[in-house]
């Protein structure tokens, strides 16, 4: 009984795949039609996942609490002062003050960010050289010694020279030697960098002795960061407390749906589907009407009509499933997702090499599937059941 | 040769062909062990925040220490204006 149900399931299947072979290029423009919304949907997810999960991988490493003090709903300079008043809190492990801020390159038209600390006083700061392609990391004792990230080497033509020059706010030049740079690796992280000494960067900005951009705040115990942030917020009430755990937060969301191009591809995606799905009911051809009848008086049931319409509808649908996604997951890999660029790094001049290796996960997939694959099976449905109702004489006649 | 067949043939070729694309990412997920190791040094040593994905803007560069209104703080009556703004949302608070 099974190998005969099988039998008739192949020769069912024959001759959905004849069917679709006859309007072959019908077939093939709904495929690629599917394939490219399957693409595009499919080419976002990986982007965003891949982004989130790089994401909240590294920013397991960032700063506890991070410290920044408010004026007139903007960022100002925090007085290093502030660190006195930490020290009644119990639990801070250390507090580290650090300068950073950007700057714009006027001739190249690039932002750079500029960040000047002590690195011995970082948790893991003697570490730091392991993240280097070359070069060390200059000691706060080194004055004009910096590090910089690729994209930076490759906007002020260091290959070539060691040495370069920033305006101050005065429009007076400091120089800097280049005594290191960070490795192609860390370039999502690191690509726009200057790295620099605390003394450094206060002479670059023209930042007074006695202020900073932020603290970083390291606790003893990570499960009391919540605690130590609300007593700090309690006693310096004029800061802003980042945690951990909101920074991580920021990205999990961050790259999500809602947004606008996430919006644009999600539209896409159901205009398409509506498109098709209303080629699919707004009745049949003349020529499917005569199929039928014919296939009826031949012998054919209306389940087996019915069978040869999903047949057809799991082929096309399945077929651009897996072309789309194919397509996708090479975009994303090995062209680092081109077709985003533009998008996702907007007007930026410095760009970084993203190695994106999205996870192919179960549920990322049953995702694409639920938005495409399952909507499209649906709407064959009705179209498929009015296409098996049609009585065997009613396209014969004339 | 009967029409199944010929599908059942292209379906494994696609199916190979994403077999393969599957072994190399599991060899790119190994590859990224050692990368992922740098990026912790270079997070942690330097207490970094944000990845430099989008430069173009400060409110995209850094994300998690700007605040929902940086991005119509320039000038009063200031829009959102740069193109990344469309693929990033605002951070919640």
């Amino acid at each position: 009984m099974a190998p005969r149900n099988l039998e008739k399931q192949l020769n069912i299947l024959d001759y959905a795949l004849s069917s679709l072979w006859r309007r072959r290029m019908k077939s093939l423009s709904v495929l690629l039609v599917f394939a490219a919304v399957i693409f595009l949907l499919a080419s976002f997810q990986m982007v965003t996942q891949a982004l989130t999960d790089k994401a909240s991988q590294v920013l397991a490493y960032t700063p506890e609490i991070t410290l920044q003090k408010m004026s007139a709903g903007r960022q100002e300079a925090i007085p290093l002062a502030y660190r006195d008043r930490l020290a009644g809190i119990f639990g801070i492990r250390r507090v580290v003050p650090r300068i950073w801020g950007y700057y714009f390159d006027e001739v190249r038209l690039a932002n750079y960010t500029v960040m000047g600390m002590d690195v011995r006083e970082m948790p893991e700061g003697d570490r730091l050289d392991t993240a280097l392609a070359k070069g060390t990391i200059p000691g706060p004792e080194e004055q004009g010694r910096v590090v910089v990230g690729q994209s930076i080497v490759k906007a002020l033509n260091l290959d070539e020279r060691n040495t370069f020059s920033l305006f101050r706010p005065d429009l007076s030049l400091k120089t800097f030697t280049v005594s290191g740079a960070f490795s192609r690796d860390t370039d999502i992280m690191t690509n726009d960098l200057i790295v620099m000494s605390l003394a450094d960067a206060r002479d670059l900005y023209e930042i007074p002795a006695g202020l900073v951009t932020d603290l970083c705040v390291y606790v003893a115990n990570p499960k009391e960061i919540g605690t130590i942030a609300r007593k700090i917020s309690a006693i310096l009430p004029g800061v802003r407390v980042l945690t951990r755990p909101q920074i991580q937060k920021t990205y999990q969301v961050v790259f999500g749906w809602r947004s606008g191009f996430g919006s644009i591809c999600l539209l896409a995606a159901l205009a398409s589907f509506v498109i098709l799905a209303w080629d699919k009911a707004s009745g049949l051809s003349p020529e499917e009407r005569r199929e039928i009848s014919i296939l009826k008086v031949l012998g054919w049931e209306t389940s087996d009509i019915l069978a040869v319409r999903f047949w057809e509808s799991v082929i096309v649908s399945g077929l651009a499933c897996i072309v789309g996604m194919t397509a996708a997951y090479i975009h994303v890999v090995y062209f680092a997702a081109f077709l985003f660029r533009p998008v996702l790094m907007g007007w930026s001049v410095l760009r970084p090499d993203l190695h994106l290796v999205p996870r192919m996960a179960v549920g990322n997939i049953l995702l694409i599937l639920a938005f495409t694959v399952v909507p499209y099976l649906a709407a064959t449905v009705i179209p498929a059941w009015r296409s098996a109702t049609v009585p065997a004489d009613s396209a014969l006649g004339g | 040769m009967r029409p199944a067949l010929v599908f059942s043939l292209l379906l494994s070729l696609l199916l190979t062909l994403d077999g393969v694309l599957f072994a190399d990412g599991l060899v790119r997920r190994k590859g990224e062990d050692a990368t992922l190791a740098r990026l912790e040094a270079a997070t942690s040593g330097l207490g970094l925040t944000d990845p430099a994905v989008a430069t173009e803007a400060r409110y995209t560069r850094h994300p998690a220490v700007s605040d929902a209104m940086a991005p119509f703080m320039d000038h009063p009556g200031a829009i959102e204006h740069f193109p990344t703004g469309t693929f990033w949302l605002p951070p919640p608070r």
